[in-house]
């Protein structure tokens, strides 16, 4: 029996490794597969970094291999010199150099002037509070999930309230830090109509990896019926369940946290749920939108999201945490 | 030297056989009616003293309000039910079962003169060991014993004391501090004709099994049955039927008009489950309009510790407490005491 794993063996563990790697960063959460100008403009950066740096390591590599393998032999004290100050100053300055000045004036378009639409993004623990300023002036509020049209470039406001966090979505553009205290500004123009995926990208607390949220990138008359949609008042609920559910909501106090336009409730601590049934994910992007996800949620929210300030409800009944799903998954 | 050694190891084996004959074989008489030894209630004595003033907190701790009638009132109603007895009320004399208690509880005219109010509140609090005095029931309501500490600092003027506490020998009744009608009109001593009975024989259960702490009411509950508190919880309720509670008056937003009705992104509303304008009907907490002003400052200070007990919603309540700076508190309690009672 061999306890040494061939190199074979070892080779194609690699390689497999390497492969799955790859297949990791495939799809909606991927600079490798940008949606957007910005994200474009990333992977170029990214490309051409790549190839500046692997020329630069061949080169030097070439460089060495050459009077240590090549040619062994003592050569002239003139060559020597030019090897070395240029192969090892003057090659890289200029290389380095040509990097940065290809680089630096792209970080100017990343935070460039949107056309109409700012949305404030301001990080909590651990969510994303959201709201679309319109050029009119009127703000909507809104909570866990962007949305962007495309073909045209939106402002990003970014805050934080607590602690700092990051913004990213990778297949849209550039990370940038929110700061409590301190405004920091980002923009996007998508391409491609779609759902990618953000994250929060700076260790915020426990449950910095529950921190994340959908973009929904829609062509823009989607865009401006679901602006119209979302800057509407709760919808009533439909059914016997879900109008218990409201009296669930109302009763247990739901309201002192959250606000749902058109009922009394306007609480400021928590997300705004006005038009929470409407959102692709639950729970700054860990759940599904399904009422079997909700009542969990709601039943167990200190389990799911540890340290998170909402309580769990975890006295209320299964029925009641039922028609409150209902209800929740009611007001799209 | 060796001798020296020898001589050492011997007095050292034989001094530790008597003193286990003394224990082993009960020599020793425990007896209070012998008292101590020549020396030794001196010993014991100037030990407790010192103990206590090194141990005592600094007398910034003691509160603005020591002085304050209804804190002071409260004291008084304790200090009958649960004090009195071993060091009698003014005027009393002590019986002559706790005269015989060694060493002998000092009567209240004495026992407190020697002592600052920090030092007072320490004994209270902590209790001395080898002698009858018990340490405070719990240890996260400190706020109780400076209430005793208040009517104690009142000496010497005794008639107030007595006007206080009453002529009687009996502990103080529920309505002693709740008002017959469950109106206290003490700020410190909550209203209970503002609770549903359901509220009232819940929080007793909770006093009496410990899940909620009081050196104050722990004392009145931990003998009550289940019936009994069901009489009582009868008693004091409110038994007004379930109504539409009115929103309050419009007038100046105060600072915790706002906080109670709006909260800020780090506090919800209160109003959201205690009212006014909340249906009264099916209440998962306390209403709390007219409630009275320094308990609920008290029970803020103790959410916000984590020192509330309660029950099965008590984690909504800490949380939502737990951000408040000391001046919200205030404000708070300050604009719920103020709203009229529904």
């Amino acid at each position: 029996m061999r306890l040494i794993p061939s190199v074979t063996l070892l080779r194609s563990t690699a390689l497999l490794t390497g492969l799955s790697l790859l297949s990791a960063c495939e799809g909606r959460q991927s600079v490798l597969n940008p949606a957007g100008r910005d994200a474009q403009d990333v992977l170029g950066l990214i490309w051409v970094m790549f190839g500046g740096a692997a020329l630069l390591w061949f080169l030097l590599g070439a460089i060495f291999a050459y009077v240590t393998r090549v040619e062994p032999r003592e050569m002239p004290r003139r060559w020597g010199e030019a090897l070395i100050i240029g192969g090892g100053v003057i090659f890289p300055v200029i290389l380095l150099g040509a990097l940065l000045a290809y680089s630096l004036p792209m970080m100017a378009p990343q935070r460039a002037a949107e056309e109409g639409l700012k949305v404030h993004i301001t990080a909590e623990q651990w969510w994303w509070r959201v709201a679309y300023e319109l050029p009119d002036g009127r703000r909507i509020v809104s909570a866990n999930e962007l949305r962007l049209p495309v073909g045209r470039r939106t402002g990003l406001v970014l805050n934080a309230h607590k602690v700092i966090h990051a913004f990213w979505v990778p297949a849209l553009g550039g990370k940038v830090d929110m700061i409590p205290g301190r405004e920091t500004y980002l923009s996007f123009q998508p391409e491609e109509p779609g759902v990618y995926r953000g994250q929060c990208a700076e260790f915020c607390g426990a449950s910095h990896a529950l921190m994340a949220f959908e973009t929904v990138v829609m062509t823009p008359e989607d865009y401006a019926a679901w602006l119209e949609a979302e800057a509407a008042d709760a919808q009533k609920p439909a059914s016997a369940e879900a109008y218990r559910g409201a009296e669930v909501f109302a009763r247990e106090g739901c309201g002192a946290c959250h606000t749902v336009r058109g009922t009394s409730a306007a609480g400021q601590v928590g997300p705004d749920l006005t038009h929470v049934g409407s959102r692709k994910s639950l729970g700054a992007g860990i759940l599904q939108m399904t009422q079997d996800d909700l009542s969990r949620f709601v039943a167990h929210t200190e389990a799911i999201k540890p340290e998170v300030a909402m309580p769990s409800y975890d006295h209320l009944t299964l029925k009641d945490l039922r028609a409150l799903a209902a209800y929740l998954k009611g007001l799209t | 030297m060796k001798r020296v050694m020898q001589t050492l190891v011997v007095l050292a084996v034989g001094g530790a056989m008597v003193a286990m004959l003394v224990v082993g074989l009960g020599l020793y008489n425990v007896s209070a009616r012998a008292g101590h030894l020549p020396g030794v209630r001196w010993l014991l004595h100037t030990t407790y003293q010192q103990s206590v003033r090194l141990r005592a907190p600094a007398p910034e701790k003691v509160p603005e309000d020591i002085a304050h009638p209804d804190r002071v009132a409260l004291g008084a109603l304790h200090f009958k039910t649960s004090c009195a007895f071993c060091h009698a009320l003014p005027g009393q004399a002590q019986s002559a079962t706790a005269q015989a208690m060694e060493p002998p509880p000092p009567h209240i005219s004495q026992a407190v003169s020697d002592w600052a109010p920090e030092e007072l509140f320490w004994i209270v609090k902590e209790g001395v060991k080898m002698t009858g005095m018990p340490h405070w029931p719990t240890p996260d309501h400190e706020d109780e014993i400076w209430s005793v500490v208040a009517y104690l600092t009142t000496l010497p003027d005794r008639q107030s004391q007595i006007a206080l506490a009453g002529e009687g020998r009996d502990r103080a009744g529920c309505a002693q501090c709740h008002g017959e009608d469950g109106n206290s009109r003490n700020s410190y001593i909550p209203r209970l004709d503002l609770l549903t009975p359901g509220q009232i024989a819940e929080a007793l259960r909770q006093y009496r099994d410990g899940r909620r702490t009081s050196g104050i009411m722990q004392e009145a509950a931990s003998l009550l049955t289940d019936s009994q508190i069901a009489m009582v919880a009868q008693k004091f309720g409110s038994t007004k039927a379930p109504q539409e509670q009115s929103a309050p008056a419009p007038q100046a937003p105060s600072a915790g008009a706002r906080l109670a009705q709006h909260g800020t992104g780090d506090v919800p509303a209160c109003t959201a489950c205690h009212g006014p304008a909340r249906r009264a009907d099916a209440p998962i907490a306390p209403l709390l309009s007219g409630q009275s002003q320094a308990y609920l400052e008290t029970q803020l200070k103790l959410w916000r510790a984590g020192h509330r007990g309660g029950g099965e919603r008590a984690n909504l309540m800490r949380k939502a407490a737990q951000d408040l700076q000391d001046a919200d508190i205030k404000a708070l309690a300050e604009w719920f005491a103020s709203l009229p009672p529904s």
